[in-house]
């Protein structure tokens, strides 16, 4: 491969997460056929396909949620391998899937501690599940988490998620992953379904995840939005790369000409 | 948040059941409206229509509260054990069968010779089991709690009817009744109320320290007060009531013992937020890292503990262990009917332990308040069913989704 990435230009960051050749099939459907994919810290790397063109796949093989069944990972330049969520957790690789998956019926403190709660030094005689919560501790963390993201648009970190709006909720699921001391976090469709004052404010703490040097992986489908936040655009079809454009290098006519149709002149390789 | 306008009180009531006292308010309300109609407003109206000559108050006369606790106190135990499994979203409909089969063992286990202590100890080990054992056929082979719980109810009904061939057995183990004979002395029963407000006192002021050093958002200093004032004048209202009939009974400290054990597993430990978070998005708890399956036969082991606790308070309060008073007659519905009238949700992620002891109450006084005017069987069954469905439509209009089901 490697006439994908023909058109990155030299302000191309080096690449924190990157991979080389990935084949992923089930059955007898050939998803990924040798994807190369990398993003740098600091990026935004906007992932776009039409339907059936392996994002998904591919965005699942990164967190460790499926296998690939070929294909080399380099972290930092470093091989390393990942086959499973755990895997892609410990090298900090987050995922921040569409349905968010958080607990209405929790507060927002609570849902980003959801699974790794602070407890209370002491009490080493118990198991640690039944050692006492510290909620303060949940409530700082919570704090300084959306400070970082310069989140303003909750009021309070006690808040019952059920009652938040969608925006709110799409930064609360972004902290968790960011919390987790991630620097990869892949979001998937974060403004599908969400209006034009929540989208803003989630784009913002897109941009936000930029400065704070983390790499964030962004699929949609929404030129808009990607041609708002994004610094590269990685084109996917038919599970294998078209291109990789710079952003101010091209136009949204231009992705979607090869989301669609592919390359005029590498057709062939695309397929 | 960001609410404009619109129902301006629901929303008010709404927020006011998100916070952790707020969410006795309701069930507070209900308790104290049954108290008046059946203490203050029917001895009135006999009073004015001249049934009676005097101002008779006898659903609030102490020794009434006396057996009205007393009574409520097994529903009590078996609807703080429903809860945890409610907050699941699950549900167990054999909680009080385990009861009865654990109180049928106890029974022939101290007529056998076993001493009290020991024989309590194994019927809730056999309690656990019980439970743990649905839990596993829920959990690992998939099958609805309702129907794995069904199957239970009628297994453990006729478990208990092999148990106790003639349906009825007398207790007389010293240690057994106990548990309902012995009273705390008056004014040991004083002190420990007391101790139990300043402890709360002190939990309550130690936190908000802490949120202010801390540069949390803390509640203001009037509501704190108002919270440790209004727990310190039930508690001692309590105590002087039952002191002014007998004294405090044993049952009724280790009940508030063990709801309060429990009470802080669900709220304060990261088990007890594993509860809550399976039973509000089960993916989602999944996703971060619990491990769902053995939530939820824990919970069931719990149900099936607090139904063998309830089997020894049961065989201790009546003396004897029948059929009809356990896995025969009303005691299951009445105490999922106590958790879900005290604020739990049927569809789990919301509740607690202390509203199912409150919602237990409601329970027992409608009951204790029906039979002393006199009402019939068929009259405490309908007036139960009307209070039952009051207290889930003003749960569904209270929940932040309007009362829309998943």
């Amino acid at each position: 491969m490697g006439s994908g990435n023909n058109q990155v230009g030299q302000s191309a960051p080096p690449a924190h997460l990157s991979v080389r050749g990935v084949h992923k099939r089930f059955g007898g459907v050939h998803a990924l056929r040798g994807v190369d994919f990398e993003v740098g810290r600091g990026e935004v790397m906007a992932l776009v396909g039409d339907n059936g063109a392996g994002k998904s796949t591919l965005m699942k093989v990164l967190a460790g949620a499926y296998v690939a069944d070929d294909g080399q990972f380099f972290l930092d330049g470093a091989n390393v391998s990942v086959s499973s969520p755990n895997d892609a957790a410990d090298l900090g690789i987050q995922i921040v899937y569409q349905d968010l998956a958080l607990c209405e019926n929790l507060d927002v403190a609570a849902n980003l501690s959801l699974g790794s709660e602070p407890v209370k030094p002491g009490w080493t005689f118990l198991p640690r599940i039944l050692r006492p919560l510290d909620d303060l501790e949940m409530e700082v963390k919570a704090k300084v988490a959306f400070d970082k993201l310069e989140v303003r648009t909750l009021q309070s970190v006690r808040a019952k998620v059920g009652g938040l709006s969608g925006g709110q909720r799409q930064a609360i699921a972004i902290a968790r992953a960011v919390g987790a001391d991630s620097t990869v976090v892949m979001l998937d469709e974060p403004t599908a379904a969400l209006g034009v004052t929540q989208t803003r404010q989630v784009l913002e703490v897109v941009k936000r995840l930029r400065e704070t040097d983390h790499a964030v992986v962004y699929i949609s489908h929404n030129m808009r939005d990607i041609f708002e936040v994004a610094d590269r655009i990685c084109v996917l079809r038919h599970g294998g790369n078209v291109a990789t454009y710079q952003r101010s290098e091209t136009t949204a006519d231009e992705i979607v000409v090869a989301m669609t149709r592919g390359l005029a002149n590498e057709a062939s390789d695309a397929a | 948040m960001q609410r404009e306008g619109g129902h301006y009180l629901l929303d008010r009531f709404r927020s006011m059941r998100e916070t952790s006292i707020g969410s006795f308010v309701p069930v507070l309300l209900a308790l104290a409206a049954i108290w008046i109609w059946f203490g203050l407003a029917l001895p009135l109206w006999d009073l004015a229509s001249g049934e009676a000559e005097s101002f008779r108050a006898i659903f609030l006369s102490p020794r009434n509260i006396y057996n009205l606790f007393m009574q409520s106190a097994l529903i009590a135990t078996l609807a703080a054990g429903i809860t945890i499994v409610l907050l699941l979203g699950e549900i167990d409909l054999s909680a009080a069968a385990t009861a009865g089969v654990c109180a049928a063992l106890l029974g022939v286990m101290v007529l056998a010779g076993v001493p009290g202590w020991l024989a309590c100890l194994i019927v809730m080990a056999i309690g656990i089991v019980m439970g743990a054992a649905q839990g596993l056929l829920v959990a690992y082979v998939g099958i609805p709690s309702f129907v794995v719980t069904l199957a239970g109810l009628l297994g453990y009904q006729g478990l208990m009817q092999k148990i106790l061939p003639t349906g009825n057995l007398n207790v007389g183990d010293p240690f057994v009744r106990g548990f309902t004979r012995v009273l705390i002395p008056d004014l040991w029963g004083l002190a420990l109320g007391i101790l139990c407000i300043l402890l709360f006192a002190h939990a309550s002021l130690r936190k908000q320290a802490r949120r202010r050093a801390l540069g949390l958002e803390a509640e203001p200093s009037l509501a704190l007060w108002a919270q440790v004032l209004a727990f310190g004048a039930i508690v001692i209202s309590v105590i002087l009531t039952l002191n002014a009939y007998r004294s405090l009974p044993l049952l009724l400290v280790l009940l508030v013992g063990i709801t309060a054990l429990l009470g802080w597993v669900t709220t304060s430990t990261p088990f007890g937020r594993s509860l809550f978070a399976v039973g509000g998005n089960a993916e989602s708890a999944r996703r971060a890292g619990f491990n769902v399956n053995r939530i939820r036969v824990a919970a069931f082991g719990i149900v099936g503990l607090m139904a063998a606790i309830g089997g020894i308070f049961g065989a201790s309060r009546f003396g004897s262990v029948s059929y009809t008073a356990f896995a025969g007659g009303s005691l299951l519905l009445e105490a999922i009917g106590a958790a879900v009238i005290g604020g739990t949700s049927l569809f789990g992620g919301r509740g607690s332990v202390w509203n199912a002891i409150l919602g237990a109450l409601v329970i027992g006084s409608l009951g204790n308040g029906l039979d002393l005017t006199g009402a019939s069987a068929a009259d405490k069954l309908m007036v139960s069913g009307a209070i039952l469905v009051l207290a889930v439509a003003i749960d569904a209009l209270s929940r932040s989704d309007g009362g829309a089901t998943h």
